[in-house]
């Protein structure tokens, strides 16, 4: 449309609807997005369902590895979704789905995390040159 | 490391694995094998039985380190699991493991983690009536 505005167009859009516990679908998405950005590309992550878990604020940093090793740390699921933000320079993004987030209570997301309805789903897939979706709700 | 204090009071359990890779970033506060390290202090008795796929948690292997790059971090905090294998033996655990299975996938049972017990399907089936309980896990 003449005069319209122009939108971003993204190179890959992850939509990350599989539950993070159920397999190795987050690790997977993570690797992918990583892959694509080293070849200078960028990445949204569209995270519903149990995904929206993911980028609590309530976090914090890190946590123990497991609970047989109390003394130890990793980074948080939301500390590497930050620092996978920031290190991308605006070429990484994620979107919580607005409908998962209400259904858990998984309210408290991280300020770099931008929040979205899926109402406004169709929009964001038309905005990334290829979708891949990343099921099992 | 810690270890759990035994009580003993639960009855003696059996646990079945059929899944195997249960994912790296998104499993590393929890992963099902070290759930059973700090589990099994309360019962009577608690053994593991892997199948299928799962087998492959046994499989010894001595130079690969779970870790994955992410931006600027690198994650080596990582589910070990044969590493757990290991610890699940040293702990008293029996550790039996489904010897057509790790044929099917082209492992040889000499490369099975010390201390395991590998027997044909059917042998592992006539165990079950050893125990009070057997879980799917």
């Amino acid at each position: 449309m003449a005069g319209g505005m122009e939108r971003r167009v993204w190179d890959l859009l992850l939509i990350l609807t599989a539950a993070p516990h159920s397999g190795d679908v987050v690790t997977s998405a993570l690797r992918l997005s990583q892959a694509v950005l080293d070849k200078g590309g960028s990445v949204r992550v569209w995270a519903c369902g149990y995904a929206t878990m993911m980028t609590q604020d309530t976090f914090g940093d890190t946590k123990p590895p497991n609970t047989r090793d109390p003394g130890g740390h990793y980074p948080s699921p939301s500390a590497i979704v930050r620092r996978m933000i920031a290190d991308g320079r605006g070429r990484f993004g994620w979107i919580a789905c607005t409908a998962c987030t209400e259904e858990r209570g998984a309210t408290h997301h991280i300020p770099q995390v931008r929040h979205r309805s899926p109402l406004r789903l169709a929009t964001t897939v038309v905005g990334a040159r290829q979708t891949l979706y990343l099921g099992g709700a | 490391m810690t270890t759990t204090a035994r009580t003993g009071t639960g009855p003696s359990v059996l646990c079945v694995l059929d899944r195997a890779y249960r994912g790296a970033v998104e499993a590393q506060f929890f992963h099902a094998l070290y759930g059973l390290l700090d589990l099994h202090g309360q019962f009577e008795r608690m053994d593991v039985a892997l199948r299928g796929a799962a087998v492959t948690l046994a499989v010894e292997e001595d130079t690969y380190r779970p870790s994955v790059r992410l931006g600027t971090m690198v994650l080596d905090t990582l589910p070990d699991y044969r590493g757990s294998v290991r610890d699940l033996v040293a702990e008293g655990f029996e550790v039996l493991v489904d010897r057509d299975a790790v044929r099917a996938l082209g492992f040889a049972p000499e490369r099975l983690v010390a201390g395991t017990t590998c027997l044909a399907p059917a042998e592992l089936a006539v165990r079950w009536p050893r125990y009070d309980q057997v879980w799917f896990v």
